[in-house]
């Protein structure tokens, strides 16, 4: 019974290969297999969806034992991750909630985009993310948890840039991406303290060992993956993601931001109770970081006047008030309120576009009268609390001025000093530019000089002409090419000194002493080394 | 009868022999058609290599040769392959075929002197990977550099191909001194610790010389030469500006091997670290840190690059940084996870190289200015991108994955602070790529005449096709690489911690 939930994020992700590879072999294109597509999409993630309800069943009546291990995924010293899962708890609850969600997505994506340019990639990524989704609850341990974790913002990255010949949506993606994936670090870095200090991977093996972890280590590992699910449900502060994502088309928005992907930093926390529990410190961060993105998310949400920003908006704040809940150790409540949210969030995104035509024409209400008044918090709340620019102050920008300082001491200084610069490596990158700048330079310097029509065609053609000159072939500059200079300079002149007193002075002694030297020299190029060397330096010197 | 067949000689003969025919045959066609039947029966002998190779004795050397090779100074002709470099040598046989195929039609003049040159880079390789006596590793070190010369030299893409050749020859002969130094004195050492005549009692056996009990001073310095040797070549930051500089300068097939052949990283795992082996546990951090400086350092520079090849060649110096991380923390996630991530790059920064070319081939520029909106005209070349970047950036369900997260576990349990810049590096490596990508692949259409430019055609289609699945491959079996360095790993480990 328990080997069921291995189809629940299988089958959605065989769906996503079939439609991918089909679409990218030019055999699922245009219209006509409009029809095909959906199909696989829908019948995937609805048999995923009735595996999901028989195990959760079999889960009330008692026939399932709780967890499944399908194999072996990674092996490597003491470091051991199976591909297994969890079939039971709130998990497995979770996880049919998120199929069913998925499910009705998928349907009405089936119409929504209809005849769109990207239809078939649409349902593509969206199986996958389904898939991962699927995986991230259900997976028994913490790297299977993460893989879901990585590709559900993988496909969250591609759907946000959709259109992507909107440069909006391609730089959101871009943003979005980043910045959770820095939340990632969290993950990874309580990944890495958990295999360290726990000796283990595996969520229920970390949470019965939670009781031996010491104060300060459980709230390292809490601390870790609390910021990694700060970033994925849009907490504070790195909340302003949320409001970039809804570049994407309506199902997808509501797929990811509205009722699903959002929710996979509330499942974190839930899921790590027992070790949170452990690390009253942290508790009270989440409680705190809760509660700001709460008022936060409303006071922000009271300025927005377009659907989708306002519902996001909304969700930001709510996922605070779950965290709020975690922190102040009502697990049971955020559960509840998880799920209830997922769902109505999830209706309420789905019919936004549906919503814009009916109010149509309706003139857009004024601000309510709390914030009316507030000038500053009328003024914080539309900028939305200047979040993305203090980002880019501290963050963005201190990174870009760097690069471009490292880039320049990249290609001024180790490159110099190493003695072997290329010129012009940034004004001409192809052959076929330093031809066009050839006859470029020849053409203006024959316009220049036709104008002083006294020339003569000879004079013309005496006339110099700045050839770009190839670089200095096997001339060395910066600190070794001096230095190799100077030495080969003072060898030359030592050289000149033995040569000319030899000639004068005692030429046969000198000349055995040579004959000696160069069998000296001969043996050393015997070592196929060296031989190698001399042979290349004579190729070079040939060339 | 198949045990004493000199296999492994045949692999580094095969392609040499192979290159002086295509450079005998006057047709061009048939040349090419023999030079490709030459690098994909290669592929199939190194298969076959795999094949014999038995994982579970990995740590010994396996299908051995040994002939005298020059007597009076006891250097041998001593070849095999352990659980550490079987799997370079199908990786090396792919990425040569996948060169001649990618090109197939772009070479036209010298065709035969580019395929024979290429396929005797090959057996160059080949020989590095599998020479036990280090002469003889030696010779084909420096066997590879004179056609890749020629390679950069005659064919590049770029206006200072020459001073491009030149510099990355320069280069290889300064890290080639500080290696035969140290490789002389090893040799010395044994004569001197078994009966002190130095013609006699001289060995330069790889396995020998493991053997050879060597003073810590010695190794201190031989450490050091290797090292030094060994980082030019992989490179590390400061010896890193001929990469670039040649990623731009050469023909993408040759920078695709270039890229794609981590030689000196290899080294580094093969022979630095073994042949001193208390220095190299001493003195590992020095390692670390320079491979931390090297991948965050080369990752910055990426993030400021407008030209693609550039940013893939940084791209490919950073990623080794953070394979000399993985190999300095001494643990066996690092060592796996660094094994393993040289042989995905193999494959995924020789592809986007590739790739690169490809585009470079069509638009007769991979500079930033002269592209943008690439998705919309050529959506099949932009998947295969877009799938070797997110490979390349470590996203889960491609081979960087496991890789990825080896190293940084591995990190983080040798150091926390290794580990964290591990991780600070891959977020920059996300952020470069990331945002190359959206500007030069995503946005609309700025050029117009881009929008006449065709697509993947049906030969390069199905060349790409065949990385991109093993990419995918061994992203959702990584097993499959780890079972067969585990036992190597491991005694490699015992030998530098005790």
């Amino acid at each position: 019974m328990d080997a069921l939930v291995i189809l629940i994020p299988l089958l959605p992700l065989i769906a996503g290969a079939v439609i991918g590879v089909g679409h990218l072999w030019g055999v699922l294109d245009g219209e006509a297999s409009e029809r095909t597509t959906a199909g696989i999409a829908t019948w995937a993630i609805s048999l995923s969806c009735v595996a999901a309800l028989a195990l959760l069943a079999g889960n009330f009546l008692g026939w399932t034992a709780g967890s499944f291990e399908a194999g072996q995924w990674l092996d490597s010293g003491s470091l051991n991750v199976p591909v297994n899962f969890i079939t039971s708890g709130f998990s497995m609850v979770l996880a049919t909630l998120f199929a069913v969600l998925l499910f009705v997505i998928v349907r009405f994506s089936v119409n929504y985009l209809h005849r769109e340019a990207g239809f078939h990639r649409f349902f593509f990524l969206l199986s996958l993310y389904a898939s991962a989704m699927l995986l991230l609850v259900l997976s028994g341990n913490a790297v299977g948890t993460f893989i879901g974790w990585e590709i559900a913002g993988l496909c969250s990255y591609l759907l946000i840039a959709y259109a992507y010949d909107r440069p909006v949506a391609a730089y959101n993606a871009t943003r979005v991406f980043i910045t959770v994936r820095a939340g990632d670090i969290g993950f990874i870095l309580g990944i890495g303290l958990s295999y360290a200090w726990a000796k283990t991977l595996d969520w229920n093996q970390l949470n019965t060992f939670a009781a031996q972890l010491s104060a300060g280590q459980a709230s390292a590992i809490a601390l870790c993956f609390a910021i990694a699910a700060f970033a994925k449900s849009a907490q504070l502060p790195f909340a302003p993601w949320l409001a970039r994502a809804a570049e994407g088309p309506t199902p997808s928005s509501a797929g990811f931001y509205g009722a699903i992907m959002v929710h996979s930093g509330v499942y974190l926390v839930l899921l790590l109770q027992p070790v949170f529990e452990r690390a009253p410190l942290v508790m009270a961060l989440v409680a705190i970081v809760g509660l700001l993105t709460a008022i936060y998310g409303f006071v922000v949400g009271l300025t927005q006047i377009d659907v989708k920003s306002s519902l996001f908006f909304a969700t930001s704040g709510q996922l605070g008030l779950m965290f709020l809940e975690c922190g102040l150790g009502l697990w049971e409540l955020a559960s509840w309120h998880l799920c209830a949210h997922a769902v109505v969030r999830g209706y309420q995104v789905l019919s936004a576009p549906s919503l814009m035509h009916y109010i149509l024409g309706n003139p857009i209400r004024p601000v309510g009268r709390e914030i009316a008044g507030m000038r500053w918090l009328y003024t914080a709340s539309l900028q939305r609390f200047w979040m993305d620019q203090v980002t880019d102050w501290f963050l963005v920008k201190p990174v870009r001025r760097l690069s471009h300082d490292l880039a320049y001491f990249d290609d001024h200084v180790v490159d110099r000093a190493m003695g072997i610069p290329l010129p012009s490596l940034r004004t001409i990158s192809t052959l076929a530019q330093m031809e066009k700048r050839k006859i470029a330079t020849k053409q203006s310097l024959y316009s220049t000089l036709g104008v002083a029509s006294s020339l003569t065609l000879e004079k013309r053609r005496m006339a110099p002409q700045p050839e770009i000159q190839d670089s200095d072939f096997a001339r060395g500059s910066g600190f070794t090419g001096d230095l190799t200079r100077r030495v080969t300079a003072i060898l030359y002149w030592f050289e000149d000194r033995l040569v000319i007193r030899g000639i004068g002075e005692d030429m046969i002694a000198y000349g055995r002493r040579l004959g000696l030297a160069a069998n000296k020299i001969e043996q050393l190029l015997l070592n196929p080394g060296y031989l190698t060397l001399f042979v290349l330096t004579i190729l070079l010197v040939a060339l | 009868m198949i045990e004493n067949f000199p296999i492994l000689s045949l692999i580094i003969l095969l392609p040499l022999a192979g290159g002086i025919a295509v450079g005998l045959i006057q047709d061009i066609h048939i040349a090419r058609r023999v030079a490709l039947a030459i690098a994909g029966l290669e592929l199939i002998v190194t298969l076959v290599v795999v094949n014999l190779f038995d994982a579970a004795n990995g740590s010994s050397f396996q299908l051995i040769e040994r002939h005298t090779w020059i007597p009076s100074l006891n250097i041998l002709f001593l070849i095999g392959v352990d659980g550490i470099s079987v799997l370079f040598l199908p990786a090396s046989a792919l990425l040569t075929l996948v060169a001649v195929i990618a090109s197939w039609k772009s070479v036209q003049h010298l065709t035969r002197f580019h395929f024979a040159l290429l396929l005797a880079m090959e057996g160059g390789t080949m020989g590095v990977f599998v020479a036990l006596d280090m002469m003889l590793f030696f010779l084909f070190w420096e066997l590879i550099l004179p056609p890749i010369f020629f390679l950069i030299g005659l064919w590049g893409a770029g206006p200072d191909r020459r001073g491009a050749a030149m510099k990355y020859m320069l280069y290889m002969l300064f890290s080639g001194v500080p290696l035969l130094f140290a490789l002389i004195m090893l040799g010395v050492n044994h004569a001197m610790q078994t009966g002190g005549n130095v013609p006699l009692d001289l060995s330069f056996s790889f396995p020998v010389l493991l053997n050879t009990p060597i003073s810590e001073d010695l190794q201190k310095i031989i450490f050091l030469l290797l090292v030094t040797g060994f980082a030019v070549k992989a490179p590390l930051v400061p010896f890193h500006t001929w990469l670039p500089t040649t990623a731009v300068e050469a023909p993408s097939q040759l920078t695709a091997l270039l890229v794609g052949l981590k030689l000196g990283a290899f080294g580094m795992l093969r022979f630095a670290m073994p042949l001193a082996p208390d220095a190299s546990a001493k003195y590992a951090w020095v390692l670390g840190i320079l491979g931390a400086i090297t991948f965050i350092y080369a990752a910055m520079i990426a993030l400021r690059q407008t030209n693609l090849r550039r940013v893939l060649a940084y791209a490919s110096v950073s990623h080794v940084g953070l394979v000399i991380v993985g190999v300095a923390t001494l643990n066996m996630q690092g060592i796996q996870g660094a094994i393993f991530q040289l042989l995905n790059f193999t494959l995924i920064a020789s592809c986007l190289i590739l790739i690169a070319g490809l585009i470079q081939h069509r638009l007769g520029s991979t500079e930033l200015i002269h592209l943008g909106g690439l998705a919309k005209i050529m959506p099949r070349l932009t998947t295969f991108f877009f799938i070797f970047a997110f490979a390349s950036i470590g996203v889960p369900g491609t081979s960087g994955f496991p890789a990825e997260l080896l190293l940084i576990l591995g990190a983080l349990n040798a150091h926390p602070g290794l580990g964290i810049a591990a991780l600070l590096g891959a977020i920059l490596g996300a952020a470069y790529m990331l945002s190359f990508m959206r500007r030069a692949f995503l946005g609309p259409v700025i050029h117009a005449h881009l929008s006449r430019v065709m697509d993947l055609r049906s030969r390069e289609f199905g060349l790409l096709c065949v990385p991109a699945s093993i990419v995918l491959l061994f992203g959702f079996f990584p097993d499959l690489i780890l079972d067969v360095n585990r036992v190597a790993a491991t005694s490699w480990l015992n030998r530098l911690t005790h």
